[in-house]
């Protein structure tokens, strides 16, 4: 004690401290993350209706939205110019791109700003970090499963008919695939988006590219027919393997190339470990905005 | 009143640590406007292009050191921009300190003034969405709904969008969504200075019932009424360095009455007394004992090859380089050498035999290997058990008992028992001090002040 009446801090024993806010180890990491799935589902809904509560028609729009823009590309391309290009059904052919595409786009775009966006959440609770980015992809599946009913409704009404065979099962599991990928690049971008801001402004650049060399419009087997080495790069890509194999089994009824599948098996595990562990290594800095 | 403080202190000396914060440094890279601060060559041709005007580094925090035991309130006063939300967010774990190291033994609750969860949402979502992300399983969620609901005597206005609401009615809901969660600690940052009188009321109670539980709560807080009437100690930060540390009452006075002497435009005087309780304090050390050496007088570290030490480096590492560090011509409390153990340890401290503590829930009941990897942080100890105290952890006495039995209902009316004394004790300081408890706050912090300042000088006097 000095004269102002200052107690001065003793020795303390650290015994039963634990340093807060620390990374902890993967597996418990995983465990806490594992804790939090209600949490993870409730924010993702939250952020659906909360998106449709402005609107009038609310939910409805999960709907509409999906069947206005099937209505549109059938006007443009099916009835004003009537561009098949040598590719059979292509009204389905574009419908399963933009669809398919639209989710994995939605997950990159929303990953990049997930840190951003939940800052009041990190702020003001302790959960694992990568509650955010993933529940943006649960929120991007949740708007995907309408997408996907509209589209099946359309495929099977509008003409000209595609082959039905047992394939058709074969979705889920590239829909499983998918959303895994989504996961791991969301979790990248996530890390990559908050440490640099300006990443979320390449993004829109990015994803417009990515939806041209997926081959959504158009099959880039036939484009670049000539340019041999650009088309094994392109085929490289995870998208264009996802979208293949939907269009095989939901159009076409064919059975896909094995090296498609076994890349598509590959990204997919790959990016999620990658992208997660990635995302787990920045733990300690989410705070900080 | 006097009594009772004095009667609390040595209580309070040998309880556990809760939250040890040692030698905390933050520094921060922030744009400038500044024309002084300004870069040359191409760096300002890079700024030109992005539109910055240049950087400078802002030391937040200098070297905190604090420790905070259970059943206290540490009441946090400073004035803007003194380190003192910044100190919080380092101890919740929000951010890393780029320096030293924050100990807790429960997972600290952060309150802050940007209540609104999801604006959208209704308050009702956002309870349950909070509940939740704090680790809730959806049926306690549902039960904490009520409890939220009635402490943050919302009424109807739960059902509406929290974009909607005041800012005190978000406050008010989100410290009721906090505590659902029962916390053990709870680090509120002015959230509560926006509520009204009724709910200053309700949340003074449930931090009473927090308190009695052997928590901690850490306050920030402009009023240092405030803090006199709800603490039991106080922290007086300036420029990112804990000036005083000791009784509320005594701490709180002194920030005052420096205080009213700034906004008086005196500042002479209050440099005076600035410069008065910089002479009369000290750098505060927190000698930190690692269990190793508590049980063991032959530290395994010394022993074993320090592997660690570039793992534990990592995040204090800094890649962008710094150019200019705002100092002040003020003379400080740590002077920058980094200190993180004394030099030599004495003979007391080495030879101290320290009882074995009695540990939190979720260590003893869990595992054996906290050693190795520390279990992940709760926010308190299992709803459901009690642990009774006995010296030895592997003593049979030490068991765990079900919240239902005797010793649980025991425990938990002796928790009543305390937040009620500490309730009657701050309504008598009130009515002490001239206070009807739910008079009208017509009494201005003017008219207090200088009142309040005829009292110190006389105790300042020797």
């Amino acid at each position: 004690m000095n004269p102002l009446g200052l107690t001065s801090i003793p020795s303390v024993s650290s015994e039963g401290l634990v340093p807060v806010g620390k990374r902890t180890s993967l597996r418990s990491y995983l465990s806490s993350l594992w804790e939090r799935r209600y949490f993870i589902v409730a924010e993702s809904r939250a952020k659906v209706s909360g998106s449709t509560r402005k609107n009038i028609l609310g939910y409805a729009w999960l709907f509409i939205n999906p069947l206005l823009s099937v209505l549109a590309f059938w006007f443009i391309f099916g009835f004003i110019l009537q561009s098949a290009r040598g590719i059979e059904n292509f009204l389905g052919y574009l419908v399963i791109g933009v669809f398919f595409f639209g989710y994995t786009g939605k997950s990159m775009t929303g990953g990049t700003g997930a840190i951003r966006g939940g800052a009041s959440m990190i702020k003001g609770f302790q959960f694992p970090r990568a509650a955010l980015p993933i529940s943006v992809v649960v929120r991007n599946f949740l708007d995907f499963i309408p997408s996907l009913a509209v589209m099946a409704v359309v495929l099977a009404v509008l003409p000209p008919a595609e082959v039905l065979t047992w394939r058709i099962i074969l979705v889920v599991p590239i829909v499983v695939l998918q959303t895994m990928f989504n996961v791991g690049l969301a979790c990248f971008l996530a890390r990559v988006g908050h440490k640099f801001p300006d990443t979320s402004n390449l993004m829109a650049i990015i994803s417009r590219f990515w939806l041209y060399g997926s081959g959504v419009f158009f099959s880039i087997e036939q484009r670049l027919a000539d340019h041999p080495v650009l088309l094994a790069a392109m085929q490289f890509n995870p998208m264009h393997a996802f979208l293949t194999l939907t269009r095989d089994s939901l159009l076409y009824g064919v059975a896909s190339p094995t090296w498609m599948w076994v890349s598509a098996v590959l990204w997919s595990c790959g990016l999620l470990v990658v992208g997660f562990l990635f995302f787990w290594r920045g733990e300690e800095n989410y705070g900080r905005l | 009143m006097a009594d009772s403080k004095t009667a609390m202190g040595p209580a309070l000396a040998t309880s556990e640590p809760n939250i040890v914060a040692e030698n905390v440094q933050v520094r921060y890279t922030v744009p400038t406007n500044d024309p002084s601060k300004g870069s040359k060559g191409i760096r300002r041709v890079a700024n030109a292009i992005s539109g910055r005007n240049g950087t400078t580094t802002v030391r937040a925090l200098r070297g905190v050191n604090l420790v905070a035991r259970e059943g206290e309130m540490v009441g946090i006063v400073g004035a803007n921009g003194s380190g003192k939300s910044t100190l919080l967010r380092n101890i919740a774990g929000v951010e890393q300190p780029d320096r030293g190291r924050v100990l807790v033994r429960f997972q600290p609750l952060l309150l802050g003034v940007s209540a609104a969860l999801q604006p959208t949402l209704s308050g009702g979502e956002n309870v349950r969405l909070g509940c939740l992300a704090m680790g809730l399983t959806p049926d306690e969620a549902s039960d904490a709904y009520d409890y939220v609901v009635d402490l943050s005597a919302l009424g109807s206005a739960i059902h509406r969008p929290m974009g909607t609401y005041s800012s005190g009615m978000g406050a008010r809901l989100r410290f009721a969504i906090a505590l659902a969660a029962r916390p053990k600690i709870l680090l509120i940052d002015e959230a509560l200075s926006t509520g009204d009188a009724t709910f200053a009321e309700r949340s003074e109670r449930a931090m009473d019932e927090l308190l009695a539980e052997a928590g901690t709560v850490l306050l920030v807080n402009h009023a240092a009424k405030v803090i006199q009437e709800l603490c039991t100690r106080a922290v007086w930060m300036h420029k990112g360095e804990i000036l005083m540390d000791g009784p509320a009452e005594a701490v709180a006075e002194k920030y005052r009455w420096w205080a009213w002497n700034v906004a008086k435009g005196e500042e002479d005087i209050a440099d005076k007394l600035l410069a008065d309780v910089m002479s009369n304090a000290r750098q505060e050390e927190i000698n930190v004992l690692e269990p190793e050496m508590v049980r063991n007088p032959i530290p395994r570290h010394a022993a074993r090859p320090t592997k660690k030490k570039g793992i534990a480096a990592r995040h204090v590492r800094r890649r962008d380089e710094r150019r200019e560090v705002e100092e002040d011509s003020i003379p400080q409390l740590a002077a920058a050498e980094p200190h993180a153990w004394p030099e030599e340890i004495t003979a007391p401290t080495s030879t101290a035999t320290f009882p074995v503590l009695p540990k939190p829930a979720v260590e003893a009941v869990g595992s054996q290997h906290w050693n190795d990897e520390p279990p992940p942080l709760r926010l308190h100890p299992g709803d459901k058990r009690v642990i009774l105290r006995a010296a030895d952890p592997n003593d049979r006495a030490s068991s765990v008992a079900a919240s239902g039995d005797l010793t649980g209902q025991r425990l938990a009316s002796k928790v009543r028992l305390i937040a009620d004394q500490r309730y009657a004790d701050r309504m008598r300081k009130r009515r002490a001090s001239g206070e009807a408890p739910h008079a009208p706050e017509a009494e201005a912090d003017d008219s207090s002040v200088p009142r309040r300042r005829s009292h110190t000088t006389e105790d300042a006097r020797p």
